[in-house]
């Protein structure tokens, strides 16, 4: 069965925590016929929102995954992939955001835009996503709609036009006015599922025709056929719809909507213009790499007969082995097709093709571009290319963080052992930001990723999904080192005494380099080092950026310059150069005035103004440097540049600082030099740490 | 070039009190303009002026937000940077952004004690202790003598100096006996320096029509239309 691809969406809900995506995605699903009753986020009837198909989502009331799932909505079909709303996740919006072609951006009507929904919003903007805006929460008390519209026109720079007028707001929320059709709209029935279409109430009908006036002069900028029918004063609802299209398409125009998911008002009309507003996959254009020339952007034709381009986006262990979401962007993907995975070449059978309803799922036989699906029995990692055998493709890599946090983790018992490697081993490929290694000198097993929540989250995982109990050491921050200046070095290895001898004399100078983390430059004239020797000097180089000695953290930012040398006819080897390159950059790397670095994150508090004070004096206190502050009625996000260092815990304080009403975002902004006197005391625990092993 | 060379060349250096030790540090400054001809450039660069100098500036924006008037400082840093060439940009950046605090506030929610508040909770913390406070988009035209003469015994209690941006309209020709415009003509006493920006062929001209402390004398300032920024005719 495929899909019309002109009737196909493939949206993202993206939002803030708490602004009710959840909510909102379960009534989509209700609405369109896939659950036949409704479950609330943290609902008493134990069965939880559909979406939130974790255990420990359903626990938390909160989603971590983006599960996809599709549903119809008069004649189309949509495909929704729901994002997780806390930026610890960030890796997720993102790469869910690269298989949308267009997203719903939910905002709250009492909280208005706050610093998530920047960041969702930034994220789209750069992958191009023509978005809509729904407000919802208009039944809350505090609900002012009309501002947080002015918030999306100034905070996030969009061109919002308000498509409807709540009838009534807070607790007195009725229905909608249309201001295309200037009808108004109430929401019948049980779980307001009957939609009644009736005369706009006489006391709203001037703030709607000024309102309707505001949104045709938004609309005609995108359609001179409109312009035309104003001024003629006959503009037909066809002709709007086509101008508002237009300009989201285009970016340039979002269209805002209202409403309260929780209250059943305002959700069907949405899906009206997620259908009429948001592009098709042919409205958008998509590129990959062509592997067999030079790696040149080629553009993807989103036709079926085409040869086959997918991306694996996401995968989950599901309870009838590893699934996999993929997106195709050309051709047909067919039950028994032979498919190539283009980072390594392995061909793959597809067994079995089913479509995804969060944890139910559909049996198909093929599926064509534009759509989005799910393939099982497939091994490969997030963010992989599957292609026909015929081509050599692929999507461009997406732009992966490296993390900022580790700590150690330590299984409990044998078993437990088992399941841990299991589990490490499923995350790593979900989650490009989250890795794994094995500390040689301490032997722990050491997990990192882009925060304490990050972590936290996958340590819960592994108890929950794999049944594995470990103990967690301190969080870690991951510092680097790098030097301040250039130095020289000359540096002779030597071991001729008994066996085969062992030389080699390797000279030059280190120096920093601002936009690369390594770079080795070989100017050797004269065969001073031979030529077969000139990279065992690099690999030398690079095994020192490992551990620095200040630290034990990576050492970025070098510039490694060889320009003298000698060697032993006999004695001379891979080895012998290697080592003296260790013992050149050591030399060197003393007279470098090394220094350390450390993540620094930028924070978002948001709270009541009267907060503010203790709010910063907070982040003062933790060497932040506060960069500014927001004033808005009594509500205040004061934003600040702070060591991740400094952060541990940081929720806790807050919470007992604000009597619970403020709430913070972080996310990495950059490295930067530790002050002096931080830098002594990471010293000494780095030796005190080398001693004792 | 060097960040010493910077603070000597930096043409706005004229008007910084602190370069010349008779001015007291509470001194009022205006920069008036029509939209769009560069009122906040001048403010952020008097206030990168200062900045460069060691002093703490913070920055209070009515009605933009807080993005805006970062990306401002970022802008006239990296023209400043490049057109002195200036060695180790990126750590001086870093250093002089220390210096610098942005407040955003709505409209609606500025005021005098509400500005007073902030400053108290920053300067009782030992936070951030502003040497010179920049308020641009303050609305003159809704403001009376007494709004801005507190805002003046304000930051003159607080031994800070003020620089303020006005916006003039087009229509609004009355003007002040020491030829101050509206709709800053009555309270034009209050401030010991006014600047006003006007429109010629080639450049937008600094003119200095009030200077109580002469600090500009015999200099004729413009500005570059294309960066905004300030340079000697």
């Amino acid at each position: 069965m495929t899909v019309n691809v002109d009737k196909l969406r493939n949206i993202g809900i993206s939002a803030h925590i708490d602004s009710g995506k959840t909510t909102l995605t379960e009534r989509i699903l209700f609405y369109t016929q896939r659950i036949h009753a409704i479950h609330e986020v943290r609902g008493k009837d134990g069965v939880g929102a559909k979406m939130d198909s974790m255990e420990l989502e359903k626990e938390r009331g909160i989603t971590i995954q983006s599960a996809a799932t599709y549903c119809n909505w008069k004649g189309h079909a949509i495909n929704i992939i729901d994002t997780p709303g806390h930026v610890d996740f960030t890796i997720e919006v993102e790469r869910a955001l690269r298989v949308l072609d267009g997203a719903v951006l939910i905002l709250c009507s009492v909280g208005g835009v706050q610093s998530q929904s920047i960041t969702v919003n930034r994220q789209m903007t750069r992958y191009r996503v023509p978005r809509i805006v729904f407000i919802n929460k208009c039944d809350r008390t505090g609900a002012n709609p009309f501002r947080v519209a002015q918030q999306v026109r100034e905070k996030l720079d969009l061109n919002a036009v308000m498509m409807q007028l709540p009838i009534g707001l807070e607790a007195d929320l009725q229905g909608v006015i249309d201001l295309v059709s200037m009808k108004a709209i109430y929401f019948e029935g049980e779980n307001g599922e009957e939609i009644r279409e009736a005369e706009i109430p006489g006391e709203l009908l001037a703030e709607a025709e000024a309102k309707r006036e505001e949104l045709l002069d938004a609309a005609s900028m995108y359609s001179e056929e409109l312009m035309e029918a104003i001024l003629e004063g006959t503009p037909t609802e066809e002709m709007i719809h086509k101008a508002v299209r237009e300009g989201t398409l285009n970016l340039e125009l979002v269209p805002v909507f209202i409403g309260s998911a929780y209250k059943n008002k305002g959700v069907q009309p949405m899906l009206d213009a997620v259908t009429a507003y948001l592009p098709t996959p042919n409205d958008i254009e998509n590129t990959a790499l062509d592997l067999n020339n030079d790696e040149k952007e080629i553009t993807l034709i989103s036709a079926a007969e085409a040869p086959l381009i997918s991306l694996a986006f996401k995968l989950e262990d599901g309870r009838y082995g590893q699934l996999t979401y993929i997106r195709i962007y050309q051709g047909t993907l067919k039950k028994g097709d032979t498919i190539i995975n283009s980072r390594d070449g392995k061909k793959v059978k597809v067994g079995r093709l089913v479509r995804m309803h969060s944890d139910d799922m559909e049996d198909i036989e093929e599926a064509a571009a534009g759509d989005i699906v799910a393939l099982f029995g497939i091994d490969c990692a997030s963010g992989d290319t599957f292609t026909s055998p015929d081509i050599s493709v692929s999507m461009s890599s997406m732009h992966v963080p490296e993390p900022v946090i580790s700590l150690a983790i330590l299984p409990v018992d044998n078993k437990a052992q088992g399941n841990m490697s299991k589990a490490l081993n499923r995350f790593t490929k979900e989650d490009p930001t989250f890795r794994t290694y094995v500390d040689h000198e301490t032997n722990e097993t050491i997990i990192s990723g882009m925060g304490e929540l990050h972590l936290e989250v996958y340590i819960e995982r592994m108890k929950r999904e794999y049944n594995a109990e470990v103990q967690v050491g301190q969080p870690q921050v991951a510092y680097r080192e790098t030097i301040t200046r250039m130095a020289e070095f000359n540096y002779t290895h030597k071991k001729q005494t008994g066996g085969s001898g062992q030389f080699g004399r390797v000279a030059g100078f280190m120096e920093p380099s601002e936009d690369q983390e390594y770079e080795f430059v070989d100017n050797i004239v004269g065969g001073a080092i031979p030529r077969e020797f000139i990279s065992s000097c690099d690999k030398g180089f690079q095994k020192s950026l490992e551990k620095g000695t200040l630290a034990g953290a990576q050492i970025t930012g070098i510039r490694m310059t060889i320009n003298d040398g000698s060697s032993h006819a006999v004695d001379s080897s891979d080895v012998a150069f290697q080592l003296a390159a260790i013992g050149a950059f050591k030399e060197g790397y003393q007279k470098a005035n090394p220094v350390i670095l450390e993540p620094i994150m930028k924070v978002a508090v948001e709270g009541p103004s009267e907060f503010q004070g203790a709010v910063m004096g907070s982040l003062n206190q933790r060497r932040g440097i506060i960069v500014g502050t927001v004033e808005e009625a009594n509500y205040t996000s004061v934003e600040a540049e702070v060591p991740l260092s400094e952060m541990f815990g940081y929720s806790t304080v807050l919470r007992s600082l604000t009597q619970g009403k403020a709430e913070f975002t972080m996310e990495f902004a950059t490295y930067k030099q530790v002050p002096k006197s931080v830098s002594e005391e990471i010293i000494k625990a780095y030796q005190a740490e080398k001693q004792k092993s | 070039m060097l960040k010493e060379d910077l603070i000597k060349n930096n043409p706005l250096g004229v008007l910084n009190p602190l370069s010349s030790e008779s001015l007291p540090d509470h001194r009022m400054g205006l920069v008036m303009a029509r939209a769009g001809l560069g009122k906040t450039a001048i403010l952020v660069q008097i206030a990168m002026d200062s900045m460069l100098r060691g002093q703490k500036v913070l920055h209070v924006s009515i009605g933009e937000g807080l993005e805006k008037a970062k990306a401002w400082y970022e802008d006239i840093f990296k023209y400043l940077a490049e057109g002195f060439q200036l060695e180790n940009a990126a750590e001086v950046e870093g250093e002089l952004m220390r210096n610098r605090m942005i407040m955003t506030f709505k409209e609606s929610a500025f005021s005098r004690p509400k500005l007073e508040e902030r400053l108290n909770d920053l300067v009782y913390q030992n936070i951030f202790r502003p040497d010179i406070v920049v308020v641009d988009g303050y609305d003159f035209a809704q403001a009376d003598y007494d709004a801005v003469m507190d805002l003046k015994e304000m930051m003159a209690a607080m031994n800070v100096q003020g620089w303020f941006s006005a916006l003039r309209h087009r229509e609004d020709d009355r003007v002040s006996a020491a030829g101050v415009p509206a709709p800053c003509h009555e309270v034009d006493g209050l401030f010991d320096t006014v600047i006003i920006l006007q429109p010629e062929k080639e450049a937008i001209i600094l003119n200095i029509i009030k200077d109580e402390y002469d600090s500009a004398a015999g200099k004729n300032l413009n500005l570059d239309p294309s960066t905004m920024m300030v340079k000697e005719a």
